[in-house]
């Protein structure tokens, strides 16, 4: 399960939006598969009939209402401000990307 | 190029009140050291020309935080201010809000030196991974001293700072901390609000001091700790949180301590292992009661920590798309898919790319349930296994870190320097609070180097683990 190819590398690298040379990708294949030998350890323990939990302290799903208060509306509309400025590019108030569909 | 005598956050406070100093004066003195000392260690990343004040009308009597020069990882934000991860791909990023916990600085009227240095996205145990040059040890420049929050721990234990903020996922506080002879606090999961701190695994980020005492430990605890609506971990408490400076000189006679063996096998140092026990045989002298345990899970603490940390990572970091903020590969011809790719590569660095790799196949289709899943379970493992403890004992001991602060380059390896946080990264994953304290110095090639000692407390009991860590850092000046 944990000797990794260049094939492997490549397709998680193309779900992780990292464009890799190919040394890079030798390096990777590498050091992933030597984490996932130690890894592979996990194989011992006996997890039957335990319940996988996802926050420590036992919190689950905390929500809010989806109103805003009065002090966010002024504070959220200077943020965003900022927060498109952020952005390398921008035009009238919105970030600027790439055209998504083909010609 | 340590610093003995010793600014804490009480004799600052002490000095201000009697007038034998302003804020003004104190502030520029730790600039003028910053300037001169800083070049040597890389401890700061940024250098605030003028810390604002923010607060004219602070209250020496009532905030013992005002006017105490503090340094902040780089990886909380300060509005206004650039917070760069260590990673290039925000080299240019400034933070459009304050954190939490520094909101609550600020209203305590704390002034801020400038951001201390990092492993990229706090993504280390040695600080070697910044993007911006490894901080050197303060007490052996050729050693790292510590990470991730590897310059908050240089810059305290070197006076470039009177304190520090540090964040902690997997020993990040603690092992600098460590390395370089200070006091690291990690809260439990929950009590300080995460929210403005660059997330690398929400499950496990936990911001904490980095100090000179437990006194102060306790008092920047008081101030940062309590719910936060901004961040959804954050756990609501009920009741009014205890003053955590009010037990300190609380004896501790009577109180059971669990030393599990599993802390002290085989990759220990034996300079660090001598040292530990002589700290365990003061805590007996204190008169508490000491017996070994076993806490058999925590072998595997490590390979469910790489499991579920990249994992967290993978998802946490898809931001840096180089669209929303932050570096941009874009280049003419290039489309939206080559902005993505490019702009990754160029901005992040190998210890980031691994991370994400790693986590990405953890997540992906097929593999899921055998790392990921399996991993979580193995999780609550450990949990019960410091529960069964903690049903039976008040704190759990042991050293911070196998070693001293190893050489730079020695933890090259990325699996030898995973294996950093073989103590401490368990702490994170049962969501407990722990401190690390000194306990004394290993002799390596003419040089002292501090080993530090741990303690570790149920959730939300940091009041008793740091009435342990106080009667002992007493005990063993």
């Amino acid at each position: 399960m944990s000797k990794i190819t260049q094939k492997d590398v490549e397709r998680i690298a193309g779900l992780a939006r990292i464009r890799f040379g190919d040394k890079e990708k030798e390096k990777m294949a590498a050091e992933i598969g030597a984490i996932l030998g130690y890894i592979d350890k996990l194989k011992e323990v006996d997890t039957d009939g335990v319940e996988p939990i996802s926050n420590i302290t036992g919190m689950e799903n905390v929500m809010r209402k989806d109103e805003p208060t009065k002090n966010q509306l002024a504070e959220q509309a200077a943020e965003a401000a900022k927060l498109i400025e952020m952005a390398p590019d921008n035009k009238d108030n919105f970030v600027k990307v790439k055209a998504v569909f083909g010609e | 190029m340590v610093n003995n005598s010793v600014n804490t956050i009480k004799s600052v406070n002490e000095g201000l009140k009697k007038g034998e100093f302003s804020v003004e004066e104190i502030v520029a003195d730790y600039q003028a050291r910053i300037k001169k000392e800083n070049p040597k260690l890389n401890a700061y990343l940024s250098i605030f020309d003028s810390p604002k004040l923010e607060t004219r009308n602070y209250k020496l009597e009532t905030s013992l935080l005002a006017g105490v020069p503090c340094a902040v990882k780089d990886n909380i934000l300060i509005s206004d201010e650039k917070c760069t991860a260590a990673s290039k791909i925000l080299e240019k990023y400034v933070a459009p809000y304050d954190a939490t916990a520094i909101a609550r600085l600020k209203q305590a009227g704390a002034p801020f030196l400038g951001k201390t240095n990092l492993d990229e996205f706090a993504m280390g145990a040695t600080g070697e991974h910044s993007a911006f040059g490894p901080t050197l040890n303060p007490h052996d420049t050729s050693r790292v001293s510590g990470g991730s929050s590897a310059g908050s721990g240089a810059a305290v234990a070197a006076d470039l700072a009177v304190y520090a903020l540090g964040s902690d996922t997997g020993g990040s506080i603690r092992e600098p901390a460590s390395f370089c002879g200070v006091v690291g606090l990690k809260p439990t999961h929950g009590l300080v609000s995460r929210h403005g701190l660059i997330a690398m695994a929400s499950s496990l980020d936990q911001i904490g001091p980095i100090t000179k005492t437990v006194e102060d430990a306790a008092i920047v605890l008081n101030n940062i700790a309590g719910h936060d609506p901004m961040d959804s971990t954050s756990v609501p408490v009920s009741r009014e949180l205890p003053d955590y400076t009010a037990n300190l000189n609380k004896s501790i006679a009577g109180l059971k301590v669990a030393v599990p063996k599993e802390f002290f096998s085989e990759g220990l140092d034996n300079q660090v292992n001598n040292l530990a026990q002589a700290a365990i045989a003061k805590l007996e002298s204190l008169g508490a009661h000491i017996d070994q345990v076993s806490l058999p899970m925590i072998e595997y603490a490590v390979a469910v920590y790489y499991i579920i940390v990249p994992s967290e990572v993978s998802a946490n970091l898809a931001r840096y798309d180089g669209i929303k903020y932050g570096l941009s590969s874009n280049k003419k011809s290039s489309s939206l898919l080559d902005v993505y790719l490019d702009s990754r590569a160029e901005g992040l660095g190998p210890e980031v790319k691994r991370r994400i790799m790693l986590g990405t196949y953890a997540l992906s289709a097929g593999y899921y349930d055998a790392y990921y899943l399996k991993a979580q379970k193995v999780r609550v493992l450990i949990k019960n296994d410091f529960d069964k403890i903690f049903a039976k004992y008040d704190v759990v001991v042991g050293p911070t870190v196998p070693y001293p602060a190893p050489k730079l380059g020695e933890l090259d390896d990325p699996l030898a320097a995973y294996l950093a946080d073989v103590y401490t990264c368990p702490i994170n994953l049962a969501g407990l609070p722990a401190i690390s304290i000194p306990c004394g110095f290993a002799d390596v090639e003419d040089k002292k180097l501090p080993v530090g000692f741990q303690i570790i407390a149920k959730h939300f009991d940091e009041a008793k683990l740091l009435q342990v860590a106080y009667n002992l850092e007493q005990a063993l000046k």
